[in-house]
């Protein structure tokens, strides 16, 4: 579950890009197709969240999350929901095999992403794009070692955000740098522990899950990601570990999951321009 | 009664000499892995692993030396070969007592595994002499906190050398791994291990802040309820007492089973097709812990 501290793959344009039309295919649609992936926005139960279906919607933020998707190779059939959870998070539902994205996520999101670029970098866009982007990714993760019988080791929080991170890596420096930062910055504004009692907490600590995710960037793109080492964000020992870290995940994931994923279906998402430059400034 | 320690050292210690019996005795009726040869005798033969190599290098720091002559004198490592024999292992494995310059040296791909000096000194250090009322025995928390010390490193190296695919931090995947282990030799071991580590953890815990969390390393409550998630998941009547008396909340208790197996099914899937299963039959049956060691 992505907590508030914690938080869900996409797509996602949503606010910045809000009047934006959908992103022109550049590939035939109809090749990124996947009748095992079944997306829904059900009604908000909440008045304020109209408009928050409204964005959502006229974004096409899940028909293209299933696009985006398309190239897995799943044996049942994995839902994907908005909707109204009277709390900001998103969740994977075994019981289901369903992902459901809050609608109150993505507006807790649009409440704490800077309304200007901050003295860091971080933009807007980057916080509500890669932030939602991030909770869509990190509850696919729990979706896919669920589904996909994956042995997990570690802490499956944290498993489940290096799903995220290493996916955000895979479709060049613009997504990389939108949706590690979104990430980021999500976990830079949540509170770490504050009772020892805390630390009991399944997931990782915001502060933890915020260097998982510049370590995990720094570890797969030095080059994409060493302002965040020169300005002292990332600290020098744990940067120097990171390549580690990023080649056991990566390993991991040619062990786990590639098996399940369709090659050249997966040329094809990998060709394609999900975000427009215009959605993450 | 009067706890030194901690309230959770004194409820670990009281719930100790509740469980405590000679391990023989104590090889339960679950057993995740399978049953141990109950009939094999506990000093049984079991061949060493040729593929470990084991050294206690000389501390050049003269304070180390009584620890030096102890792991020593005990065959600490040799105990080790002869534990892990069931593990195939593909290379050879180089396991060694150092002086580090630091209190742990990270397993890094390649080898050696090392268990420092200084982490054993630590461990000692925080150990009071005399156990006062309340607290775990002296015994229990040094054996305890060093088999957790060496299982996790081991448990980083068979990582490495037989290639398992690791999701999730790779130290809290160590911590799993080692958990697990520390579940398969009946309660007793179960008891003594956790009750080492958890003590460990809580007497070394530091305050954690701002760049603190970027360590690779978990924060040691983390890694105090980690541990104790993975002893009531597996056990949950021998452990309920973590639950009854707070140390464990009950919110993350609930689904410590869910996480136990996680793990088990890990193990299963990766790790096992590499275990001699008769080797760790007899292993199970051995007396892995002696109610001497540590002293």
């Amino acid at each position: 579950m992505k907590t508030i501290t914690g938080a869900a793959l996409a797509v996602a344009a949503i606010w910045a890009g809000m009047g934006a039309t959908p992103a022109p295919a550049q590939q035939s649609p109809d090749l990124l197709r996947n009748s095992k992936i079944v997306i829904d926005y059900i009604d908000p139960r909440i008045a304020k969240s109209e408009q928050t279906l409204a964005r959502l919607q006229k974004r096409q933020v899940l028909e293209e999350l299933a696009q985006f998707l398309s190239p897995l190779r799943l044996p049942r059939v994995l839902r994907i929901r908005t909707k109204s959870c009277f709390q900001a998070n998103a969740f994977y539902v075994p019981s289901e095999w369903s992902i459901n994205l809050c609608y109150e996520y993505l507006e807790w999101l649009d409440n704490i992403a800077p309304k200007q670029t901050t003295r860091e970098g971080y933009t807007r866009g980057d916080v509500i794009i890669g932030g939602y982007i991030d909770a869509v990714l990190h509850e696919m993760g729990h979706a896919l070692f669920d589904i996909l019988s994956v042995p997990v080791f570690g802490r499956e929080e944290d498993a489940a955000d290096q799903i995220s991170g290493f996916i955000m890596l895979q479709f060049g420096k613009d997504v990389a740098r939108t949706t590690i930062k979104g990430a980021a910055y999500s976990y830079a504004m949540s509170n770490n522990p504050r009772t020892r009692t805390e630390f009991s907490d399944e997931h990782g600590t915001s502060g933890q899950r915020f260097f998982n995710y510049l370590c995990l960037a720094y570890g797969g793109e030095p080059a994409g990601f060493k302002d965040f080492v020169d300005r002292g964000a990332l600290p020098k020992p744990r940067a120097d570990n990171c390549p580690i870290e990023y080649q056991q995940v990566r390993r991991a994931f040619a062990k786990t999951i590639l098996p399940f994923v369709d090659q050249d279906m997966m040329k094809q998402v990998q060709a394609r321009q999900w975000l427009k430059p215009d959605e993450t400034k | 009664m009067k706890c030194i320690v901690s309230a959770a050292a004194c409820m670990l210690a009281v719930t100790l000499g509740m469980h405590a019996t000679p391990a023989a005795a104590q090889l339960g009726p679950e057993r995740p892995l399978g049953s141990p040869n109950t009939q094999t005798p506990p000093n049984i033969q079991v061949l060493p692993n040729s593929q470990v190599e084991v050294a206690y290098v000389e501390p050049g720091n003269a304070g180390f030396r009584p620890i030096y002559d102890k792991l020593k004198r005990r065959q600490v490592l040799e105990q080790l070969r002869v534990f892990l024999s069931p593990l195939r292992l593909p290379r050879k494995l180089l396991v060694k007592i150092d002086q580090c310059g630091a209190v742990t040296s990270p397993y890094k791909p390649g080898g050696p595994v090392t268990i420092c000096y200084e982490y054993i000194d630590q461990i000692e250090r925080l150990a009071p002499a005399e156990a006062p009322p309340g607290s775990p025995p002296r015994e229990v928390m040094v054996v305890g906190a060093f088999v957790q010390a060496v299982l996790h490193e081991t448990a980083r190296a068979v990582f490495d050398v037989l290639e398992v695919p690791v999701w999730g931090r790779e130290s809290d995947a160590a911590d799993k791994l080692a958990a697990f282990i520390m579940m398969q030799f009946g309660k007793d071991v179960a008891l003594r291990t956790f009750v080492g580590t958890a003590w460990f953890f809580e007497a070394s815990e530091r305050t954690w802040t701002g760049n603190d969390f970027s360590d690779v390393a978990s924060p040691e409550a983390q890694r105090f309820y980690n541990y104790l998630c993975m002893a009531y998941g597996g056990d949950p009547a021998t452990f309920k007492f973590v639950v009854d008396n707070n140390l464990l909340p009950a919110r993350r208790a609930q689904r410590c089973a869910g996480e136990y197996q996680e793990v088990r099914y890990a193990f299963l899937k990766t790790i096992m097709p590499n275990v001699d299963q008769n080797l760790m039959k007899q292993v199970q049956a051995m007396e892995v812990l002696k109610s001497d060691d540590g002293r």
